[in-house]
């Protein structure tokens, strides 16, 4: 990644600013362009590509997971070139959830999307994104649009017949720039904004035929197949920075569902007995190093929960940089708790990248739960583990 | 080997009742595993919202399965489905055994437990062992619902790695929806037996994640009970009901009724020239205009002007 100015944190810093600027009587603070870092295409102010903003710790070009919440307590969103990895709950109902929230916030922001999966389809995956919540302006636009369709142009209106002569708006995808959107969990996307975008998808039945041999000292013959297919679209599409003529650029947003898995090939989910050639960390670390060359942010959903070798888990959340866990509270004995009856879940930040950092923004907050309203998927603080351990 | 000779109180509620919840409830777990079953709920597999995957059903050496897995076959059979049972653990005669001869002419026996190697090479037992047997059965291509029973998926697992058979499954209770156009009735359902105590929590865990509904059998006191887990399947609506049928008022107009409609005078109808002069205002007006348009309250009477009021 792109080094960038470190624009320094904490009070202590901001104060012997003040004194520097006092002290000289002429300011050494220059107000910089926005610079924004994550690419180094030689030219000297880089257009700011749409949803993403530079982070105001260490200058990284973060991206939205979809959740304005998480959002905040990962340091403002995701770096990009950094890969999310989320532990999924037991019963792998909420963690789905999250990914998806990832991939509207892709299409929304106009950004292109890859979505791997061993079990569903990912044009079926697409179809149950959740709807964005716009704001008024575009919502409007949305409504316009769809009353000048219905009406033919020659049709005089009877009630409402100051409309008659605004302009038609043609028909286009609602993108907007803006950093963090929300989401309607009750509706689905609607189907214009997916063909509008652009996304590749890979599932595994199709590109492997069962019947193959495989050879045990390598990588599992899965996760080959989809680094080769990530790695085509980064230099197809020009992520990794290969087409400079390519003026636009934009961001790929990689989502892989229930890596890890014995769908995927993977034996981690069965057996203790994993020696050094587990295909998974090899996996991760290939795949970090092809995201930390291009553009793009990843998400994986991982069933910890199934992985039976401790050192194991130990090694992936090592090998990510941002790594969440959801555990959620059906079937265990703190569902019945009454302190938790607000709540579906405990949500655990196990893990923050230090990014040209020395230290990494961990929250204030330890204790968060998450709900899952009817519409929204909300993360709160809880202080209810300190309250239990006083009695 | 599970054992017979327990109670069969839980084998024949089952078969009154049925197997898979309706699709509106989330994850639901019995309050008190331990307490004896009081009711199954009840609707039927051919309901057209019920998922299309798999269930497993645990059992353990005490609380034997295979009677409720018969149960469920019945079920099935007695609703049209067809059924094609993979046996493994015991012989034809002694699984067959119990059901009536229109249940079992539904049953399409595909027999592992005679010969799985191939030894005889009489050419009746499945050419290929367990892997062949279950591509051969996520091959077949015949149209409408079914239901294919694993007894067992612990000799699967005993017989096949676990990468394996999971991926075979998963195949396997995908294939409605490779068959193209998507139409309620193609469901395939994938019923299978597995025993607690022969795995390890590993591949248990495994084939817990991709089965859709798990019943896990236990009990006390001599009586069995039945600990049930449904994951929701994710909502598709597929097929968008038309919201204006079935409704207890009338949406649509006759022909008198619309002239009527046509002819109708709005109270805040202006006449054309007015509604031009509003929609595209000129720029060269110095001065406002008043359109004065009389409807049918206003009493005009040219006789009565109101130049004579000293107001």
């Amino acid at each position: 990644m792109a080094a960038a100015a470190t624009c320094s944190t904490g009070t202590r810093s901001t104060g012997s600013m003040v004194v520097a600027a006092s002290r000289n009587n002429v300011t050494s603070f220059q107000r910089r362009g926005p610079r924004t870092s994550g690419t180094d295409s030689g030219c000297s102010r880089l257009v700011s590509i749409s949803g993403t903003r530079p982070s105001v710790r260490n200058g990284q070009l973060l991206v939205s997971t979809g959740l304005p919440a998480l959002d905040q307590l990962l340091g403002g969103g995701l770096a990009v070139g950094t890969v999310l990895l989320i532990e999924e709950d037991k019963y792998n109902i909420y963690s789905p959830l999250l990914f998806k929230y990832f991939l509207a916030e892709g299409i929304v922001t106009g950004h292109t999307l890859l979505v791997a999966s061993a079990k569903e389809d990912p044009a079926d995956i697409l179809q149950e994104l959740p709807a964005p919540l716009l704001d008024d302006n575009c919502k409007k636009e949305c409504d316009e649009d769809i009353c000048n369709h219905k009406t033919e142009s020659n049709v005089k209106m009877k009630i409402a017949w100051r409309y008659q002569l605004l302009p038609k708006i043609e028909a286009r995808p609602v993108s907007s720039s803006r950093f963090g959107h929300y989401y309607d969990v009750s509706k689905r996307i609607p189907q214009e904004l997916i063909e509008a975008s652009k996304w590749h998808g890979f599932f595994l039945p199709e590109k492997i035929s069962s019947t193959l041999n495989e050879d045990p000292c390598s990588l599992n013959h899965g996760y080959i197949k989809l680094l080769q297919f990530i790695q085509n679209i980064i230099y197809k599409e020009g992520f990794d920075g290969s087409n400079p003529q390519k003026k636009q650029k934009n961001i790929l947003r990689i989502g892989i569902q229930n890596l890890g898995s014995p769908l995927w090939g993977d034996d981690i989910c069965w057996t203790e007995n994993c020696d050094s050639n587990c295909s998974l960390t090899k996996f991760l670390y290939m795949l970090r190093g092809l995201l930390r060359t291009s553009l793009s942010a990843c998400i994986i959903t991982v069933p910890t929960h199934l992985i039976q070798n401790k050192a194991i888990i130990a090694r992936v959340t090592n090998l990510s940089d941002t790594v969440v866990g959801l555990e959620s509270f059906i079937g265990s004995e703190k569902e019945t708790n009454p302190l938790y009856k607000d709540y579906h879940g405990l949500i655990h930040i196990r893990q923050i990248p230090q990014l040209n950092n020395l230290i990494c923004d961990v929250s204030d907050v330890k204790d968060l739960a998450f709900k899952l309203k009817r519409k929204l998927f909300t993360i709160e603080g809880t202080w209810v583990q300190a309250l239990v351990r006083n009695y | 080997m599970p054992s017979d000779g327990c109670s069969n109180s839980l084998a024949v509620k089952a078969a009154a009742g049925a197997q898979f919840l309706g699709p509106n409830r989330g994850p639901r777990l019995s309050k008190n595993p331990r307490a004896p079953l009081t009711e199954v709920p009840t609707t039927t597999s051919a309901h057209p919202g019920s998922p299309c995957g798999s269930a497993s059903a645990k059992d353990s050496v005490e609380w034997e399965g295979r009677s409720l897995l018969k149960a469920l076959i019945k079920k099935s059979a007695l609703c049209g489905e067809q059924v094609h049972i993979l046996g493994c653990e015991v012989s034809e005669e002694e699984f067959r055994e119990g059901f009536d001869s229109n249940i079992n002419s539904r049953l399409v026996y595909h027999d592992l437990f005679r010969d799985p190697l191939n030894w005889s090479k009489t050419g009746e037992a499945l050419p290929g062992g367990p892997l062949e047997a279950l591509r051969a059965l996520c091959r077949r291509t015949d149209p409408g619902p079914v239901t294919i029973a694993l007894d067992s998926l612990s000799w699967l697992l005993l017989h096949l790695p676990c990468t394996t058979l999971c991926q075979t499954l998963h195949t396997l209770s995908r294939q409605d929806s490779c068959h193209g156009d998507s139409s309620p009735g193609e469901q395939v359902h994938v019923l299978g037996l597995l025993h607690e105590e022969l795995h390890g929590p590993g591949p248990l865990g495994a084939l817990s994640s991709l089965a859709q509904t798990e019943v896990t059998l236990s009990g006390a006191l001599g009586q069995a009970s039945a600990h049930i887990l449904y994951r929701r399947p994710q909502q598709r609506p597929s097929h968008q009901m038309d919201p204006t049928t079935h409704l207890t008022f009338n949406l649509r107009l006759s022909k008198k009724e619309r002239e009527a409609k046509d002819s109708l005078t709005l109270p805040f109808q202006f006449s054309s020239e007015k509604q031009q002069a509003l929609l595209c205002p000129g720029l060269g007006q110095p001065t406002s205009h008043i359109f004065y348009e009389p409807d049918a309250y206003d009493d005009l009477d040219q006789e009565d002007p109101d130049d004579d009021l000293d107001v």
